[in-house]
């Protein structure tokens, strides 16, 4: 995932933490699901925007929240399936 | 350092407005947690004592002093004996298990004896075939969380959920539909309400196996009903999200610990609130239960109107108090444990939405409903059709999977009403699955589509007499007496607006 890319869901979990009330920092290798930072909705909610911008398609994937828990995660699990 | 929030805070504005005013807001004044010197003298052994009596204290509205003296001890030395952590855990859940089946008059007991009743079976206790059950379902457990942490292509360790239901499913065809007599059956039913409390938690642990990082095999034993929640429903999740809730530092576990007293005083106030409640619309108001201004209802003999809604308010009010109580109390005593685990219900009279209602009503219910039966389905179907994606997972997760968990709770009822009596009689409560679960997943589509309900306080109003007029007119149908149909409850609702 490219700089870009990254900034771009920092902002979205961001604002998904605000909405949530949560107004701490987030590094890049924090837990945000297991910790219940968010909640599953909100998960729901990025895999529809990762689903969105990187074509990524879940239900070929053995899904593990472990796989998309922090910044880092996702990031690798983009690289990692992205069709584009 | 405070525990993250599960579920969206929406006071902030108003506690900036009081701040900027100089203002010390109550909740400002009982962060006791935030501030420094009480976290620091709560890590003492004077610190410690205290925070053990008043837990002591707030348990014992629910359980007798010296089981309450035991589990706040359990949850406190869990914390703070990092090197027999394991061996508490294992230990302190399936002894409270045992208590429970051997010491006090309980569910397991009156349902194995119920069977035996049908059975003409005597000569054996019903003790004694509860503690025969839980030892192989003790033995099973381990053997099928082992197989599948070896071997992820079995069945049950690709789709536990579907495994363990379908378990539940030939047990109960087995029990219920006479393929089996005498004591055989009996033994099988023994099992059957054994393993059914279970199974959520069962759930969890074998969907945790499939993870990158599984737990220990003996600290998913231990969580399997662990001690502070023995219950059906798997209050902080299972091994995977514990583990990573656990406090990481004594400063953390200090904080911690002093909210999970907090929150078990919070539970006592809200049990004094349904008290009150009771005391003052019950016994000096005379108003009635809802089975009753239904009764009477049906019987021609209709409360006046007031009369009837306040049935149905205080019914809900009553219910909504109580379930709060539970979850503040389960997941008050693991926060002493040091799980830094968010609270179950949240200031569900501040949500906007159904779908926040929902959120933070029952929490870990939802989640349960959401980890099961939500994702699943979100992952496979209508992946081309958002809205419809979202809508037909949430009906899944809201409506199915709700369906499927009260059905389950309540098994024991096929031993005296047979599988037909239980379907029958659960047709109201899946009605209400089905309206709530239409409700949310519009109200989730909607969301999607960009809806921001209003902050004003007119907003505000009208959001809260939205969400509370739904959830107490949709009360009437999800009452656990399971003695009126569909047909009369949609006439005493019908009544209640004057249509009937």
């Amino acid at each position: 995932m490219n700089v870009d890319g990254k900034l771009k869901l920092r902002k979205f979990l961001k604002e998904a933490l605000e909405k949530h009330g949560d107004q701490g920092e987030l590094s890049d290798s924090e837990s945000l699901f297991v910790s219940g930072r968010l909640d599953s909705f909100s998960m729901m909610q990025l895999v529809m925007q990762l689903e969105e911008a990187f074509g990524l398609d879940f239900s070929t994937v053995d899904f593990d929240v472990s796989l998309i828990d922090s910044l880092d995660e996702i990031a690798a699990f983009v690289d990692a399936n992205a069709s584009a | 350092m405070s525990l993250p929030s599960a579920v969206p805070s929406g006071d902030e504005p108003a506690a900036r407005l009081g701040a900027r005013f100089g203002r010390v807001s109550l909740r400002d004044r009982l962060a006791i947690d935030e501030r420094a010197p009480v976290v620091v003298a709560s890590q003492t052994w004077l610190g410690q004592s205290v925070i053990f009596l008043v837990a002591v204290l707030a348990v014992s509205s629910f359980e007798d002093w010296w089981q309450a003296a035991l589990l706040v001890g359990l949850a406190m030395a869990y914390a703070r004996l990092p090197n027999y952590r394991n061996g508490l855990l294992l230990g302190g859940t399936w002894t409270a298990a045992l208590l429970a089946l051997c010491l006090s008059q309980n569910a397991i007991q009156d349902n194995i004896r119920a069977m035996m009743v049908v059975e003409n079976v005597h000569d054996v206790s019903p003790l004694a075939l509860g503690l025969l059950a839980m030892a192989v379902f003790f033995v099973g457990a381990w053997r099928v969380l082992e197989l599948s942490r070896r071997d992820k292509t079995l069945f049950v360790a690709r789709r536990p959920m579907l495994a363990l239901l379908g378990v539940e499913a030939v047990l109960c065809g087995l029990c219920s539909l006479s393929v089996i007599d005498g004591l055989p059956r009996v033994l099988l039913w023994s099992l059957l309400i054994v393993f059914t409390p279970y199974l959520w938690f069962l759930a969890y642990a074998l969907a945790d196996q499939r993870s990158r990082d599984a737990s220990p095999p003996i600290f998913q034993m231990g969580v399997l009903r662990p001690f502070w929640s023995p219950t059906f429903l798997p209050f902080g999740k299972g091994a995977a999200f514990l583990r990573k809730t656990f406090a990481k530092s004594p400063e953390e576990l200090a904080v911690t610990q002093i909210k999970g007293v907090k929150l078990l005083l919070w539970a006592n106030v809200l049990l004094l609130i349904k008290i009150a409640l009771v005391w003052a619309f019950q016994e000096q108001l005379q108003v009635p239960s809802l089975e009753a201004a239904q009764d009477a209802f049906l019987a021609g003999q209709s409360h006046s109107l007031p009369y009837a809604w306040a049935a149905v308010i205080l019914s809900t009010a009553k219910f909504s108090l109580q379930i709060a109580f539970w979850g503040h109390l389960f997941i008050g005593v693991a926060r002493l444990a040091g799980f830094r685990l968010p609270r179950s219900t949240w200031r569900p009279l501040g949500s906007k939405t159904l779908m926040e209602y929902f959120n933070r009503f029952h929490y870990y219910f939802k989640e349960l409903l959401v980890d099961f039966f939500f994702v699943p389905t979100f992952f496979k179907m209508f992946r081309s059709y958002p809205r419809l994606r979202l809508f037909f997972a949430t009906f899944m997760a809201a409506g199915v999977g709700n369906a499927i968990w009260h059905f389950v709770r309540d098994i024991d009822l096929i031993a005296t009403m047979g599988i037909g009596g239980a379907l029958v009689s659960f047709e109201s409560y899946a009605f209400y699955c089905l309206v709530l679960a239409t409700g949310l997943g519009l109200s989730q589509v909607r969301m999607s589509m960009g809806f921001k309900p209003s902050l004003s306080l007119a907003g505000r109003l009208r959001s809260f007499l939205f969400v509370w007029s739904f959830v107490v007119c949709l009360h009437i149908f999800s009452d656990g007496s399971r003695s009126h149909s569909i047909g009369e409850r949609l006439a005493f609702l019908g009544s209640l607006f004057g249509v009937i």
